[in-house]
């Protein structure tokens, strides 16, 4: 188990957990962001910014601020389809 | 207030065609925008469709109904306030799976439903078949396939909806797993009388359930003490077995119940090549060529608006000033001329100088913001707004402040923390909008060069970034950083990007003009009453002492703050000097002082206004005096340097 702000670029990722307050809890549920939804982390900012999370289970892109990125826990899943 | 036609909602997440539905249907009136959560005002329209006249309302775009976002509560509310006869939820096809956990919450309301399962041609070139038929039995809805851009299965959507108007659609709440079906259908049984039912019990159940610690829940523990230790228990059970708060519970059944859903009505055939858009994102998006790429975009972006802008200036004060002189030989010199020059200034001032670049900078910002570009911008943006304690979703009201600082602060709304719109808020009237761009280029440009205007510009910018990092050391609790949807590119279509720059323009002129044209007509009063010498005076220990300045300036602080662009023409007017002679009566750095001081000295009256209206009584005047004090500052530091 990794934390998003360090998982590798272009794998499939599975999430595990997600932390931090309540209020961006909710809003990350309501992008689509639950327990077991895959994504993969697809670009990112200049000098340690945002990344942008392509959510696969929902086919979206998010842009994720790394603080938030820092308390979302992933697994690199084992094979990508 | 319930007439005797119907009502119409449509509702939908962020960026799933909406508006553009809702456009085409119901004409002219509707706000479009591929930025998440800017249609922040909702549309009520009343259109003849087929003979038929319908009550039509377009709310903002929520991606669920938490009452805690301001967007989402704004849908809430007016859901129960308009008691709506039929919904239409518009579904953005091609990401089906997270749009369905709205239909889901939706359906939890009782309202009668039909859904729009709009962009289906997106969702095909995604590799994804969605076969409507399975999606209308497992919801027990009417789903209508539609491609609203291209006005797609809007007849058979019509159709739909005047079916359910008639026959009434029933619709079925969805059920959930045994143990929280059973805890939110106890809880529905035990509300007590006085409680004020939101929709049905069931609904009302689970937004208790689901209720973060707001008032609301405060309320209830004083009113129902009974209600509330129920609830708490409640939640305690579902805590206790599913080891995770309830209102992530109920979100994780939504997700769980839409995910089957989805993979139930559609087929994925994917693997297929790259699309243009794919292939254009991953370059625009690069880590390191995206921002050379969007130095270029927001280059061509001012340049253009200058472009347009500069020509129809020159065209439109022409006319002005000849009116001026025809009213002066009608009206002599009386007070009757100084009340018509002063309404014909405000109106005549407004639009020839703020106009001409205020309609371009809204078109391509419309432009930028339906392709899908502000966005993007606000991504690679993300990074520098934390230097200056915000984040990427500041952006946009940014380069909406270099338009008019009026419509930024009212466009700061889509931020969701209290701290960052105060912060942006106190922050835009330090952006040189399109008034004091004009004395930019008409005092710096020409008279010190254009290098000098272009490092004012730059220096401007870096201002805005220190006030920034200085005002977020007193604001303690930290932003709760960036979290913004990446819409799909679209092109956009010329007559939404229409629609939204008239739209803003018309309440900027609603909001803006009046106050415009009242700062004339006090301004025309002072100089009937010759009331500036007295101001002259009163002012001139600043402006003589302070600043270095001539004292008849003095005048010209009065005019900054109720029209900025008015310093420049009030300036020449008390030197009694033509603008070209100029450098006779005054030397450049006093110029440099003059334009510093005048930029930043204090939001314009309409700004002070608007920041008054929206952000409070608090932050207009901190917003005073920190203008005030960083104007003063930065004067002094010019004249000591200079």
């Amino acid at each position: 188990m990794i934390r998003l702000s360090e998982a590798p670029h272009g794998r499939q990722l599975r999430i595990v957990d997600i932390q931090g307050r309540e209020g961006v809890r909710r809003r990350l549920f309501a992008l689509g962001f639950h327990k077991d939804v895959l994504i993969e982390v697809n670009s990112q900012g200049i000098l340690r910014g945002p990344l942008l999370i392509k959510n696969l289970t929902a086919d979206s892109s998010v842009a994720v601020g790394r603080g938030i990125a820092h308390r979302i826990w992933v697994d690199v899943a084992p094979n990508e389809g | 207030m319930k007439a005797d036609h119907p009502t119409i909602i449509f509702l939908g997440q962020p960026n799933c065609g909406k508006s553009t539905l809702f456009n085409a249907i119901a004409g002219h009136k509707a706000l479009t925008s591929n930025f998440p959560g800017t249609s922040f005002k909702h549309t009520h329209s009343e259109v003849y469709i087929e003979g038929r006249l319908l009550n039509v309302v377009d709310l903002p775009g929520a991606y669920s109904l938490n009452p805690s976002e301001p967007a989402e509560k704004v849908v809430l509310s007016h859901l129960f306030q308009e008691k709506p006869d039929l919904i239409v939820n518009v579904v953005d096809a091609s990401i089906l799976g997270r749009s369905l956990e709205l239909t889901l919450e939706l359906l939890e309301v009782g309202y009668p439903m039909i859904v729009a399962l709009n962009m289906v041609d997106l969702a095909e070139k995604k590799g994804v078949h969605i076969s409507p038929e399975k999606l209308e039995k497992l919801l027990g809805l009417k789903v209508i396939p539609t491609v609203a851009s291209h006005g797609r299965g809007l007849k058979e959507l019509l159709e739909a909806a005047f079916f359910c108007l008639d026959k009434h659609c029933p619709t079925v709440a969805p059920r959930w797993s045994g143990d929280i079906e059973e805890e939110v259908g106890q809880l529905a049984e035990k509300l007590p009388a006085g409680v004020i039912i939101a929709g049905n019990p069931r609904f009302t159940a689970i937004k208790l359930l689901e209720a973060d610690q707001t008032f609301c829940l405060e309320v209830l523990d004083e009113a129902e003490p009974e209600l509330k230790r129920e609830l708490d228990l409640a939640k305690k059970r579902i805590e206790e077995k599913r080891r995770a708060p309830s209102y992530e519970v109920i979100a994780a059944e939504r997700h769980h119940l839409a995910l089957k859903l989805c993979e139930e009505s559609s087929r994925v055939r994917r693997g297929k090549e790259l699309s243009w858009e794919q292939r254009v994102d991953d370059i625009i998006m690069h880590p390191i060529l995206g921002y050379p790429i969007m130095l270029l975009i927001f280059l061509a972006f001012f340049f253009l608006i200058f472009k347009i802008g500069g020509p129809l200036e020159g065209a439109l004060l022409g006319p002005l000033i000849h009116l001026r002189a025809l009213l002066g030989g009608w009206l002599g010199s009386g007070l009757l001329f100084h009340l018509a020059d002063g309404v014909i200034q405000g109106i005549g001032g407004g639009a020839a100088i703020v106009l001409p670049y205020f309609v371009p900078l809204l078109f391509f910002m419309a432009f930028l913001e339906d392709l899908g570009y502000l966005a993007r911008a606000g991504f690679l943006l993300d990074t520098f707004m934390h230097r200056i304690g915000l984040h990427g979703k500041s952006v946009s009201p940014f380069i909406l402040g270099f338009g008019c600082n009026v419509p930024a602060v009212l466009s700061t709304r889509i931020l969701e923390s209290p701290r960052d719109r105060t912060i942006t808020s106190l922050l835009i009237p330090f952006i040189p909008c399109s008034a004091r761009t004009t004395i930019i280029l008409a005092l710096v440009a020409l008279y010190l060069g254009p290098v000098w205007a272009l490092g004012f510009y730059f220096f401007n910018i870096l201002l805005v970034g220190l006030i920034g990092r200085v005002l977020s050391f007193f604001f303690k609790d930290p932003s709760p950083g960036l979290i913004l949807e990446i819409p799909s590119l679209k092109a956009p279509s010329l007559m939404t990007m229409a629609r939204k720059t008239y739209l803003e323009l018309k309440s900027f002129v609603k909001f803006a003009w009046p106050l415009l044209v009242g700062g004339s007509v006090i301004l025309s009063l002072l100089q009937f009453l010759a009331l500036d010498k007295v101001l002259n005076a009163a002012f001139s220990p600043l402006v003589v002492h302070g600043l270095g300045l001539p004292r008849p300036l003095g005048i010209t602080l009065v005019f900054g703050f109720l029209r900025k662009e008015l310093s420049l023409i009030m300036m020449l007017q008390a030197l009694g000097v033509e603008y070209k002679d100029l450098l006779t009566v005054i030397s450049r750095e006093q110029i440099l002082v003059f334009t510093v001081f005048v930029s930043f000295f204090i939001p314009c009256l309409s700004t002070f206004a608007i920041l008054w209206k929206e952000a409070g009584k608090r932050t207009a005047l901190l917003s005073v005096g920190l203008s005030i004090t960083v104007a003063m500052t930065l004067s002094l530091l010019v004249r000591l340097i200079f």
